[in-house]
């Protein structure tokens, strides 16, 4: 049974329809990148997978559960026990350190452990860092603050959407680098977001979304 | 824990500014409520100096006996009783009217006095119609006789002269013992004058009435509406200045924490991305409300009480006694209008998207 299953999904705004019918299926433990021009609904289908966004029609399946009628906070009571995000801005709290920043996951979830928060900085690199504030980080360590802030939990889902789309190509390397090197030792699943076709490459399917329905799919070489 | 005292600690001005906001609205709150307590108290010392508000009589020819004015005086709301002996007096053959009374019981009770405020017995004051008629200056000594007592009559040092726009203009005032030893009336009185707190007049007269069943009771109704008016107009005029505070107050401190909500729309947004429920996001934000409602409620009222002395200082010449509850009142304003007032912006921020506040949109 897939990890992820999307039935005929369809997002409707008020302006334009974001999403046309889109079926999918994710096996646990996938990488899969989603890339597209803009407008294209791939923002839309990770939000959607993610509980941030709602269906107009269509259901969601994640690890089991149909998360489509799901309340907001029943939703949001899910997504942290199983889902962990990625964004293109970093979205630290400015007031908080990197360690706090990290904790902050943890105390929605259950309880915050600042020495398991550490560890998991240690992990992306940014053992030296752990009492900086984000404005004193740069914008590759401020995206790593953010992948140890979604990991704490040790999600089975790890939504990313553009998470190197402000960063430049060194850094962007390095956090593919750590998200695959995470990814082999975790084996959570990866749904990424982007429109950078080197970002593309790194991962193991490639769906290609236009005017709201998947144009084409294709499984690439895990690099 | 360390998210809250974080929040706070690292943002202090923001803080403050909410703070500020709470203070100005829990000091004008403070004064007001503390003004419209102390206000009563002190302007109810000050209408004292209008006298008696209510007169205890028998028919004429009759007498109370002196115990009535400490029986009176014990009784609930009565703020004080003074018995008063009318009686006629001879002097130089010729009869004039007298007043027996407490001169320290009502001493500085809108009397208008030239000279002295006598001070023992054989001292009196003298009504200042008699000043110019009988030609009697300060100082000089004079001899009253009872009228119908067959007593030698005593001689009095005249200690000042008076104006009260009544009878008293045209009479001698002697103290009681002074007026019951040439009358050798002692230990009768004409009346008692009695003190009721404003707003309670009908209970006092209908004490009085239930007790003594041989006496007449008169409220002097002008003075005793007009007292109780002036107060209740005062005390409505300071409720309504009050309601009108604490609405604009709310309004102010309301957009303060609007603006500084909606600042923060992204941390929202972050926390419902990162599995945050609404009810705890609302709470994160509701125990920062409280913390910036008690900054503000404590400093509002030390602010306010500041505000009331100087008012009171200025006003009456002297401080006013605050309550502890207002301290309670002021500080449970500044908690409740901290809270309410940034309800609305965090639910308001909480129906946001967040893929969309997380967005930039």
């Amino acid at each position: 049974m897939a990890f992820i299953k999307l039935d005929s999904a369809s997002k409707i705004y008020e302006t334009a329809q974001a999403l046309r019918g889109v079926d999918l299926e994710v096996e646990q433990g996938q990488w899969l990148n989603i890339v597209g021009p803009s407008g294209s609904g791939k923002s839309t289908l990770l939000n959607v997978i993610g509980g941030l966004d709602s269906l107009s029609s269509g259901n969601v399946v994640i690890d089991g559960a149909e998360i489509t009628g799901l309340s907001e906070d029943a939703m949001a009571v899910f997504r942290r026990e199983r889902i962990g995000f990625v964004f293109q801005q970093a979205h630290l709290i400015p007031y908080l350190n990197a360690v706090e920043n990290v904790m902050l996951s943890q105390y929605f979830h259950s309880m915050s452990d600042e020495d398991e928060a550490i560890e998991a900085l240690k992990r992306v690199g940014l053992g030296h860092r752990l009492t900086h504030r984000p404005s004193q980080l740069s914008g590759g360590e401020q995206q790593r603050v953010c992948i140890a802030r979604a990991l704490i939990n040790s999600p089975k889902l790890l939504l990313a959407d553009e998470p190197t789309g402000n960063l430049d190509r060194e850094n962007t390397r390095i956090i593919l680098e750590l998200l695959k090197k995470l990814h082999q030792e975790e084996h959570f699943t990866i749904i990424l977001v982007t429109h950078d076709p080197f970002v593309s490459q790194w991962g193991q399917r490639i769906i290609t979304m236009e005017d709201g329905k998947i144009k084409c799919d294709e499984f690439i070489c895990y690099l | 824990m360390v998210f809250f005292k974080k929040s706070i600690s690292e943002r202090k001005g923001r803080v403050a500014i909410a703070s500020f906001a709470v203070v100005l609205a829990v000091t004008a709150i403070t004064g007001l409520l503390g003004i419209t307590v102390g206000i009563r108290e002190k302007l109810g010392t000050e209408l004292r100096a209008y006298g008696a508000n209510i007169v205890v009589y028998t028919e004429a020819g009759a007498y109370l006996t002196e115990d009535f004015g400490a029986r009176i005086s014990a009784m609930s709301n009565v703020e004080e009783a003074t018995s008063q002996l009318m009686a006629n007096v001879v002097f130089e053959n010729m009869s004039f009217e007298s007043v027996g009374l407490d001169f320290q019981q009502i001493k500085g009770r809108g009397w208008r006095l030239s000279g002295n405020w006598p001070k023992e017995q054989g001292e009196i004051l003298v009504g200042i119609n008699l000043k110019s008629a009988l030609k009697l200056e300060a100082g000089k000594r004079i001899k009253l006789v009872g009228q119908g007592n067959s007593g030698p009559g005593k001689e009095f040092l005249v200690a000042g002269f008076v104006e009260m726009g009544g009878n008293e203009d045209n009479a001698f005032i002697l103290s009681l013992p002074d007026l019951w030893s040439i009358t050798g009336l002692a230990p009768k009185v004409s009346a008692v004058l009695v003190r009721g707190m404003p707003g309670a007049l009908d209970a006092v007269v209908a004490n009085i009435k239930r007790d003594f069943k041989d006496v007449s009771v008169k409220t002097m109704r002008q003075v005793a509406v007009a007292e109780d008016l002036l107060l209740q107009k005062i005390q409505l005029l300071l409720a309504l200045i009050t309601i009108v505070v604490l609405f604009s107050a709310s309004v102010s401190v309301a957009s303060t924490m609007g603006a500084t909500v909606l600042e923060r729309r992204k941390e929202i947004g972050l926390m419902k991305a990162i599995g945050a429920t609404k009810k705890e996001i609302g709470l994160f934000y509701k125990v920062e409300a409280v913390f910036i409602g008690l900054c503000g409620g404590i400093g509002g009222f030390i602010i306010g009480f500041a505000v009331i002395q100087a008012v009171s200082k200025g006003a009456f010449n002297s401080f006013v006694n605050i309550p502890f509850y207002i301290f309670g009142a002021a500080v449970s304003i500044g908690v409740a209008v901290s809270v309410f007032s940034s309800l609305i912006p965090v639910r308001g921020a909480l129906k946001y998207n967040s893929a969309a506040i997380l967005r930039g949109d």
